[in-house]
């Protein structure tokens, strides 16, 4: 049988079993499918369960009637005992129902949870161009929460229907219109009291979707912390907290009445099912259709109903609601890596000349070559293209969230406008990785080389990279690939010779998540040595010291090139401190490159290089140049 | 510094560990041989935590048994680890804790008494439909034997209108029960989280300065999260279960005292069971939580960074950490399993084989003649009543606790003491001078050797050094950000920081990760710096840097809605905001740090104008790491090992042929 953390092959290991994502019921129906025995297990505890509760009255009233009013202690003692092994039984089978459900619920919530890594590391860079990082993260929580709770409330409504179904049997058996009151009585209920759902669940995404605005302002202000204590700002973000928490407070209020209502109608129906119950009952009796027993067995199923009513409206819930979430699933679950793989793969050949057809650059292979460009984001995107990375800016992010203004077929219109985005932006991104790429080696266009092939290659820094958190070893060496010495050169060409002062432990010091704790210049630093630790054939580095200050960035420039000695190293950057050790500087202007050659020879020749690297460009302008030349 | 020789640095991997010269200096080279081994590899989750295939019966549950135990020892560690205030901010005690929320609660006397007497009402009239109906029964069997049907039938009927009244009755104060229930919790909540959003507020400017954000980020998001759910849910319905407990029993009692002790006793023997289980159960779920929020964090790094993985070939890297940690959880939830199924044994028990009992003492004692069958049914709707509220008791119970334990971290942050007290001294005049600066993060470990500096007004002071050197903390200390370990730094004669904040803020303003754009308003945004400005001072601000236009070409101009998900501002406006702020707080002396990125070097170029506005007629202080700022400054300081190595203007230390001349021909060259 299944058992929790489940294994999940899906989307990391080719040919392995994907989920059915084709719509959200489906999605549903998959994550069933996927417990196999283990959820006939957990019915069939369910059942056991019931037992007691189901047979438990109609032994009562035996015990009466054929034991106590009868004046039989034999009789009296048999049915006591055979109630006291029902109930034992039943005791006992909750203990296996509980452990049944918990893997269960486990298994749905842990599975969703490596689905949506393993999505999350296919798509690679492209998810997060698409899908706000906070949608996919709650799918791996509060929805695949929802899954598991899915398959706690489904095994008991479907046990809790059978135990109705035989409790309605045994009534029906003695009497025709109790029973007849029974079997109308529970859709009858479930049929009055959903309607009050609708506004309490559209309440509680209220109040939900408030909450997690609220748990934002609060993660905003302590990010921005410095500043409130530092410039002010105190009473008006710790005023806007406060409004936004009198807004949660008041949709979880109104969340509240209509739950309130929920429960007091339901005291009411199923109040009103007992007095009828009682009444047919206790008249039956008194007309001698019915004896004291019967009468007393049916008051027991009277207060017992009542629990399998609100059972199937609790399932009308939480199956609302996993649909809701199986949407969400399915919207991350079911996106494709936009790339596909070549008829036939080319060898990618890191000792040949890169060129790149938009700009016109040339990279040699083999050397430290700078790019320089006005607008950096030119030099930036020229990176994208030599890693084959879609480009950020090509595709904004679609969000599932829909204000909450919007009800009914207005959010219907809205959502299914968010699908056909979602739809647009997958065949965009299709349609450019489909194309040739622009970029060759060696003349080979980088889109008849395997993926895997280039990212091997072919290690691009961008200039927003991740510092996970873990060890400084870790950090430097994840694969766990180098030795101290490897380790220690990295770290002496990127001169962060203060990272590891920073962390207590040295190489076993840990970092914080995302590297917080260490400042700009350090995290730069950092990411430096592990890309030059990674010792790519092809390094393509994005202004990797422009939050390092001067002393250190010459530092860094005089080693760099050493450290790279005969492998293919580009720097996208305007330092003249780093410009100054290269060994061919490119320049871009409006994208294409239009001179190259050593800096010295460019800083003499071109003026408009001039412009960029001696004044302004990467390095910003003076905070203090204007002024001062106003002062002078 | 020793370097590296060039043939060494290509390779590397060819060079034997014999003739092995580290580049790095002697003493971190030192330290770098003695960690970078880690000692041991400890897998995820141990080899004991795993059941072995094959095994006896009797060995399976002893082996259970340790696992269990160890189980617990991993939770007390988890909670140990995480409830002690290494790591950063102090947590408040228990007693702490019960002392806010009962003053929480006696601000709200009116609605708490609500609650109970609203709960009480519904539970009463709820617990009198079984005694109606047992006495019904008796009603009737006496009724029947006497032959008399019609009294029989006008019986039924008449019970039949009470019992339906009490329902009526029992339905409205559930929902005046309910309703109070959710006003009280929500009311509470709403208190509780902004006091404590007002207490980070509240946190010492030193410390928000120095102190990692990773705690208090915990705390508002983890921690808050389960106090929610503990004061919004557990707290009500723990209220609820007991009013209901306690009126079951007595109902039970006043019944029929003999047919009610199989539920006392039973109940009173589970309660063992039920007081284990509740000292441990907090730390099991304390330990639970902290394994999701883990896996949460490392899903964050995956997706967030899904580019870095990408790029360095971490797939197989990321996916193991994931399901590492989902190892762990599911530890975590085998423990509280367990804890729970220990529980259920006995409490299924305890609340199940009532109804047998009374059954049997039932019979006795109709026999007897001290009960009779519409008392054996009461009692015996009773006990199952019984098992509900109880179980729900427990299971609030065990949720409260784990709140309180989230509530002492956030109670904690209030009780951070001030790191200054405002004297009475007003500045003369505009003038900083900072004398003989010494300051230590560490006990004995100073940072700044006694720095003399001071600022004329209007002056471009430029502060060059390597990393490390001292001169952000010089920066902070002439922001009267920390106060010096020995020496001073006053303005216009007065301690800074003996300055209240208000009016510390018009002197002098650090200016550091200005990019942050707070979730709220263009005006918000701008008017933090001079809370109470108006609309025309804050356009007036905006228009200064060029950010006027823009702005007013919003959807809802100064209204619109700008931060994390909202109206997203390209870096080089959000550095706009962040001047028009400084402009509008208008401090005589500004310190800048560039390296905490003031200045995007990708929009830099634009905001010449900008930044222009902000410095004309103020004193300015630059960290600086680019050497042209430090060209333009009227005087340069060079900052080597906390102490100021340099001073001059940019001629004046070219011409000295020092550290800042070969930075400059370096740059020039």
């Amino acid at each position: 049988m299944r058992d929790f953390p489940p294994q999940i092959r899906a989307y990391t290991d080719r040919g392995a079993e994907a989920p059915d994502t084709r719509s959200p019921r489906a999605f549903l129906w998959w994550m069933v499918r996927q417990n196999g025995v283990l959820f006939w297990a957990g019915l069939l505890a369910a059942l056991v369960w019931m037992v007691p509760q189901t047979v438990g009255p109609w032994m009562v009233g035996k015990a009466i009637d054929t034991g106590i009013v009868a004046g039989d202690p034999a009789a009296t003692m048999q049915w006591v005992l055979a109630l006291a092994v029902v109930t034992l039984f039943g005791a006992c089978s909750g203990i296996i129902f509980h452990t049944i459900i918990v893997r269960e619920w486990l298994i749905a919530l842990y599975g969703t949870t490596k689905l949506v890594t393993r999505k999350a590391l296919q798509l690679g860079h492209v998810l997060t161009r698409r899908t706000p990082t906070g949608e996919v993260l709650s799918v791996s929580g509060s929805d695949g929460d929802q899954f598991g709770a899915l398959m706690e409330i489904s095994t008991r409504a479907i046990s809790q229907l059978a135990a109705y179904l035989v409790v309605a049997a045994i009534v029906l058996g003695t009497s025709v219109r109790m029973g007849v009151l029974v079997l109308v009585s529970a859709p009858l209920l479930v049929v009055l009291g959903t309607p009050l759902l609708r506004p309490m669940q559209r309440w509680q995404g209220v109040e939900r979707s408030r909450n997690s605005e609220l748990t934002s302002m609060a993660t905003d202000i302590v990010g921005g912390l410095r500043i409130l204590r530092g410039i002010g700002g105190e009473e008006t973000f710790g005023g806007n907290y406060a409004g936004q928490s009198q807004r949660v407070r008041q949709s979880g209020v109104s969340a509240g009445r209509w739950l309130a209502a929920v429960e007091s109608v339901g005291v009411l129906l199923s109040g009103g099912f007992v007095v009828a119950l009682m009444w047919l009952g206790t008249r039956e009796v008194a007309q001698g259709q019915l004896t004291v027993g019967q009468l007393v067995s049916f008051l027991g199923y009277g207060l017992f109903l009542i629990q399998p009513m609100r059972t199937f409206v609790e399932f009308a819930q939480k199956w609302t609601r996993s649909v809701v979430s199986a949407r969400k699933a399915v919207a991350v679950l079911s996106q494709r890596p936009p790339w596909v793989h070549p008829d036939e793969p080319a060898v990618l050949d890191t000792s040949a000349e890169i060129v790149d057809g938009e700009s016109g650059a040339t990279i040699r292979p083999g050397i430290l070559t700078m790019v320089v460009s006005a607008v950096p984001d030119d030099s930036a995107a020229l990176a994208d293209r030599i890693g084959r990375y879609l480009h950020s800016d090509e595709g904004a992010l679609v969000s599932d969230e829909i204000p909450e203004e919007l009800k009914g077929r207005a959010a219907r219109r809205e959502r299914s406008a968010r699908t056909r985005a979602r739809e647009e932006q997958a065949r965009r991104d299709e349609e450019r990785a489909r194309q040739p790429w622009g970029v060759t080696v060696g003349g080979i266009d980088l889109s008849r080389v395997e993926l895997d092939d280039v990212r091997r290659h072919i290690l691009v820094s961008d200039t927003s990279p991740q510092v996970f958190a873990g060890s400084l070893r870790s950090a430097v060496d994840p694969l766990g690939r180098l030795t101290r010495e490897q380790a220690e050169l990295a770290l002496h060409t990127a001169a962060a010779d203060d990272v590891f002062d920073a962390l207590p432990g040295g190489w076993q010091g840990e970092l914080e998540e995302r590297g917080r704790g260490l400042s700009g210049g350090q995290r730069q630093r950092l990411v430096l040595m592990r890309a030059l630790a990674a010792d790519p054939d092809v390094l393509v580095l994005v202004e990797p010291t422009s939050a390092v200050d001067a002393h250190t960035e010459a530092r860094i420039a005089g080693r760099l090139g050493a450290h790279r000695a005969g492998r293919t190293t580009v720097v996208m950057t305007a330092s003249p401190l780093l410009l100054h050790h290269a060994d061919e500087v490119i320049l871009l202007e409006g994208g294409v490159a239009t001179a190259h050659g050593r800096h010295a020879d460019l800083l003499a020749d071109s003026p408009a290089y001039r412009s960029v690297v001696v004044r302004g460009g990467d390095a910003g302008p003076s905070v203090l140049s204007h002024l001062a030349e106003e002062s002078r | 510094m020793s370097r590296a020789d060039s043939t060494v640095a290509t390779d590397a991997a060819g060079v034997t560990r014999a003739e092995w010269v580290s580049p790095l200096p002697e003493q971190l080279a030192a330290e770098s041989a003695r960690t970078w081994e880690s000692g041991s590899h400890a897998p995820a989750v141990p080899e004991e935590l795993r059941p072995s295939e094959s095994a006896s019966p009797g060995e399976r549950i002893s082996a259970l048994h340790r696992r269990h135990l160890l189980r617990e020892r991993r939770a007390q560690e988890f909670v140990a680890d995480t409830m002690n205030a290494r790591t950063g901010l102090p947590i408040a005690d228990n007693a702490r804790v019960v002392r806010f929320i009962g003053g929480l609660l006696s601000q709200e006397r009116v609605l708490v008494v609500a609650v109970i007497l609203a709960n009480a009402l519904a539970a009463t009239a709820g617990l009198l439909v079984p005694r109606l109906l047992g006495e019904l029964v008796d009603s009737t069997v006496a009724d029947v034997e006497a032959g008399r049907v019609d009294a029989a039938l006008a019986g039924a009927n008449s019970a039949a209108l009470v019992v339906a009244g009490l329902v009526v009755v029992q339905s409205a104060f559930t929902f005046a029960a309910k309703m109070s229930s959710t006003v009280l919790g929500q009311s509470v909540l709403a208190t509780a989280r902004e006091y404590v959003v007002r207490a980070i507020l509240r946190l010492p400017l030193s410390r928000v300065e120095s102190a990692s954000s990773g705690d208090l980020v915990t705390r508002v998001t983890r921690d808050v999260g389960t106090m929610s759910e503990s004061v919004r849910w557990a707290l009500p319905e723990a209220i609820i279960a007991s009013i209901t407990v306690v009126l079951t029993l007595v109902a039970m009692v006043s019944n029929s005292p003999i047919l009610s002790l199989p539920s006392i006793v039973l109940m009173a023997l589970a309660l063992f069971q039920v007081r284990r289980y509740l000292g441990r159960a907090p730390k099991g779920y304390l330990t639970e939580g902290g394994t999701y929020s883990r896996i949460n964090t490392t899903l964050t790094e995956t997706v967030e960074g899904a580019r870095t993985v990408e790029a360095l070939g971490l797939t197989g890297h990321r996916l193991h950490r994931g399901d590492d940690d989902i190892e762990v959880s599911g530890q975590a939830e085998r423990y509280t399993m367990t804890l729970r199924n220990l529980l259920f044994a006995v409490m299924d028990v305890a609340f199940s084989l009532p109804r047998v009992l009374v059954l049997l003492l039932g019979a006795i004692g109709y026999a007897q003649g001290w009960a009779t069958l519409g008392q054996i049914t009461t009692a015996i709707l009773y006990t199952e009543a019984l098992w509900g509220p109880f179980d729900m008791l427990v299971h609030t119970v065990d949720r409260v606790q784990v709140g309180i334990a989230s509530t002492t971290r956030l109670l904690g942050i209030a009780t951070v003491p001030p790191d200054r007290e405002a004297g009475d001294g007003r500045p003369a005049g505009p003038e900083l001078v900072g004398t003989d600066l010494r300051y230590a993060y560490r006990t004995g470990h100073d940072v700044l050797h006694g720095i003399d500096l001071d600022l004329s007004t209007g002056e471009r002071l430029a502060i060059v050094g390597p990393s490390g050197s001292g001169k952000s903390t010089l920066g902070r200390l002439l922001s009267g950000i920390h106060g010096p370990r020995t020496g001073s730094v006053t303005v216009g004669g007065v301690e800074l920081t003996s300055l209240p904040l208000d009016q510390l803020r018009t002197e002098v303003a650090l200016v550091t990760q200005e990019h942050h754009v707070f979730i709220g308003s263009v005006r918000d945004n701008v008017v933090l710096a001079r809370e109470g400005s108006t609309d025309d001072e804050v356009r007036e601000a905006l228009r200064a840097v060029d950010a006027l236009d823009w702005v007013e070409r919003l959807p809802e101009g100064l209204d619109t809605k700008l931060g994390s998900g909202h109206q997203v501002l390209t870096p080089g406006r959000a550095q706009q905001i962040a001047l028009a702020r400084l402009i509008l707080a208008d401090p005589h002396t500004i310190v800048l740090d560039e390296a905490t990125s003031l200045i995007d070097p990708r929009t830099a170029r634009h905001l010449e104008g900008s930044m222009n506005a902000l410095l004309t007629g103020r004193t300015v202080v630059a960290i600086a790491h680019r050497l042209h700022t430090a060209h333009d400054a009227d005087r340069i300081a060079v900052v080597i090992g906390g102490r100021v190595a340099e001073l001059g203007s940019h001629d004046e230390l070219v011409d000295q042929d020092g550290e800042y001349a070969a930075l400059w021909r370096a740059w020039t060259s």
